[in-house]
């Protein structure tokens, strides 16, 4: 697999602030993978996310250093065209990226920046509509629909452009739980089909460690740690430190290895599933 | 007759949504079915021009008071609901108690005013009636704009402002604007429902405390605004949209929207009635001064009881 984010030595700094958001950070994003980001609050995420579609620094005065490539070229090099056409990005508020009065509008403005002809946008409405259920909501006002919803009519229209890399900023923050399930079905059947990169920054680390093919944990502007699920939680003490908690089972499992119940050598379960297999083999080896 | 037909866009929820009545949209209601959708927006853009222009060439009162009357008939016949006039109201009655205050109180000096003595003052025929007449123009201009708003949604008049030819830019700020009206509204309605639930009671206090109060407003209001407007921006830039309009591969923009809605001959020929009536009414009113104040058979006939030359 080739790399199409490519960052190396970043740093930068608002111009109304005085210490850097990103401090030196250097990594590789693999062609459709999942990189789930995680991190404290102010930590970084959303600046390093927006190097990555480039509003940094097309859109923010402050001083830049290193590089982001994508696809091989700078983002500083590119223009806004250009890198819509390989970056999507997914705001964390909804209701912030509507630019439209109607839902269909809202699909159909960005695949018109792209040049779509109208065939294509038609087909490309058709399939998000469908893959984000959104199809009873085309004829609606975007602002007129619950908070799910605008997430799930967001995403459609980013996904409608046919970004390879699609970049979602907190994109269950503002929904209910039902809605966030909804949101996570569409990250997943996106995964399963791996024809987009998927960087999404989350909050909710249980489903987003099921998701990720790596994690990345930013802390005070820095790469702290980027590894497959299995390792990133494989110290959730490391993790606590820097304000983040391991998804319960994983918190339960590493607990009891703690304690001498479970062998070292056993990988930390990620999920229930996961974890009441290793807890079952555990137990059944005990009563053997 | 079918209120719905090809010339409406129909995409995949125009089945669910038909069971509700009306489309709520940033500065109202529209009815979700109404024969106005069998013409295309720009047809129904001309109908608003025409209805909000024409009275500037018409000073017979009698006249605009039945472009009210048609205008009104519209709603009806387009299932607008009429029961939103009732906002209307308040700013019909105010502008009529402030014009004719105004003129009533403060009439100017005309020599060839013909006073009427009241019981306590005096008024003078000729400004009182045309500030009638001026009224009656403007309420004949405020009524075909509500039509308009009450018939037509954000993205009709979008559609047919890009059907006029206006660069899609333009279009496209107009359609941003209306959206920043409506947020604005929203915003305020927010902050003051923030205030009441801390205990704010507005009717409590003096007018010059709610003035200071709205003033107030602005500065929660304006950062919200500018931070919007910063989203917004950035939620364009995300979605590779260009101030020229270009479009990747350098093509044409092609406008999906717009291609939902098809001109019919029912529109040509709405579009050249309504074309040749504003043409006639302006070149009536500009070369042969027909439609003027003297014409108003209510002026007559108020002269002939007063006996005013």
């Amino acid at each position: 697999m080739s790399e199409v984010v490519v960052i190396q030595d970043l740093e930068w700094k608002y111009s109304n602030t005085k210490e850097f958001a990103l401090r030196g950070v250097s990594l590789e994003i693999e062609e459709n993978s999942f990189v789930g980001v995680v991190g404290a609050n102010e930590q970084g995420k959303t600046t390093l996310i927006s190097c990555i579609n480039g509003l940094i620094p097309h859109s923010h005065h402050g001083v830049y250093r290193g590089s982001v490539q994508v696809f091989g070229k700078e983002v500083r090099e590119q223009d806004a065209l250009e890198l819509a056409t390989n970056v999507g990005m997914v705001f964390a508020d909804p209701e912030s990226q509507f630019t439209a009065m109607t839902v269909e509008e809202e699909l159909a403005f960005g695949m018109e920046n792209m040049g779509f002809d109208l065939s294509k946008i038609r087909e490309q409405l058709d399939w998000v509509s469908d893959i984000t259920m959104i199809g009873d909501l085309l004829d609606k006002s975007p602002y007129d629909i619950s908070g799910g919803q605008k997430q799930r009519v967001a995403i459609a229209s980013v996904l409608a452009m046919n970004p390879p890399i699609i970049i979602m900023d907190e994109p269950t923050s503002m929904i209910d739980p039902l809605g966030k399930q909804f949101i996570f079905n569409i990250l997943r059947r996106l995964k399963e089909a791996r024809e987009h990169t998927l960087i999404v920054v989350e909050h909710n680390i249980e489903q987003l460690a099921s998701l990720s093919d790596q994690m990345l944990l930013i802390h005070e502007g820095k790469v702290a740690r980027m590894a497959p699920p299995a390792e990133f939680f494989d110290d959730p003490a490391y993790l606590v430190e820097r304000g983040i908690v391991a998804p319960e089972v994983t918190e339960f499992a590493y607990r009891l290895r703690e304690l001498g119940q479970f062998s070292a050598d056993i990988h930390l379960p990620l999920d229930l599933d996961n974890g009441i297999e290793i807890t079952k083999s555990v137990l059944d080896r005990q009563h053997s | 007759m079918a209120a719905i037909t090809p010339s409406e866009p129909v995409s995949t929820s125009t089945q669910e949504i038909h069971t509700k009545k009306m489309w709520k949209t940033l500065v109202g209601h529209v009815p979700i079915s109404s024969p106005f959708y069998q013409f295309h927006p720009v047809t129904r853009l001309y109908l608003f021009v025409f209805l909000g222009v024409v009275p500037l060439f018409i000073f017979v009162p009698e006249i605009n008071f039945l472009l009210v009357l048609v205008s009104m008939a519209l709603m009806l016949w387009g299932r607008a609901d009429l029961r939103g006039l009732r906002i209307y109201a308040p700013m019909v009655v105010t502008v009529a108690i402030f014009m004719f205050t105004v003129v009533i109180l403060a009439p100017g000096k005309d020599p060839t005013y013909t006073p009427l003595h009241m019981s306590l003052i005096t008024i003078y025929y000729q400004p009182v009636f045309f500030t009638f007449a001026a009224y009656w123009r403007l309420m004949a201009m405020l009524s075909g704009t509500i039509l308009y708003f009450s018939t037509n949604r954000e993205r009709d008049m979008l559609v047919a402002l890009r059907a006029v030819r206006l660069p899609f830019v333009a279009s496209y700020v107009i359609g941003l604007s209306i959206r920043a009206a409506g947020m604005f509204m929203e915003d305020f309605r927010t902050i003051r429902e923030a205030e009441q639930a801390r205990g704010l009671d507005t009717k409590a206090m003096r007018i010059s405390d709610q003035v200071k109060l709205y003033v107030m407003y602005l500065v929660p209001l304006f950062s919200i605004a500018l931070r919007r407007a910063e989203e917004i921006s950035n939620a364009l830039f995300a979605r590779g949209y260009t101030v020229t309009g270009r479009v990747k591969g350098g093509g044409q923009r092609r406008d999906y929207i717009r291609s939902l809605y098809a001109i019919r001959t029912r529109d040509v020929i709405a579009i050249v009635i309504l074309i040749s009536l504003f043409v006639g009414a302006g070149i009536s009113n500009l070369f042969f001064n027909v439609f003027v104040i003297t014409d108003s058979p209510l002026n007559i006939y108020l002269r002939g009881v007063l006996n005013i030359p």
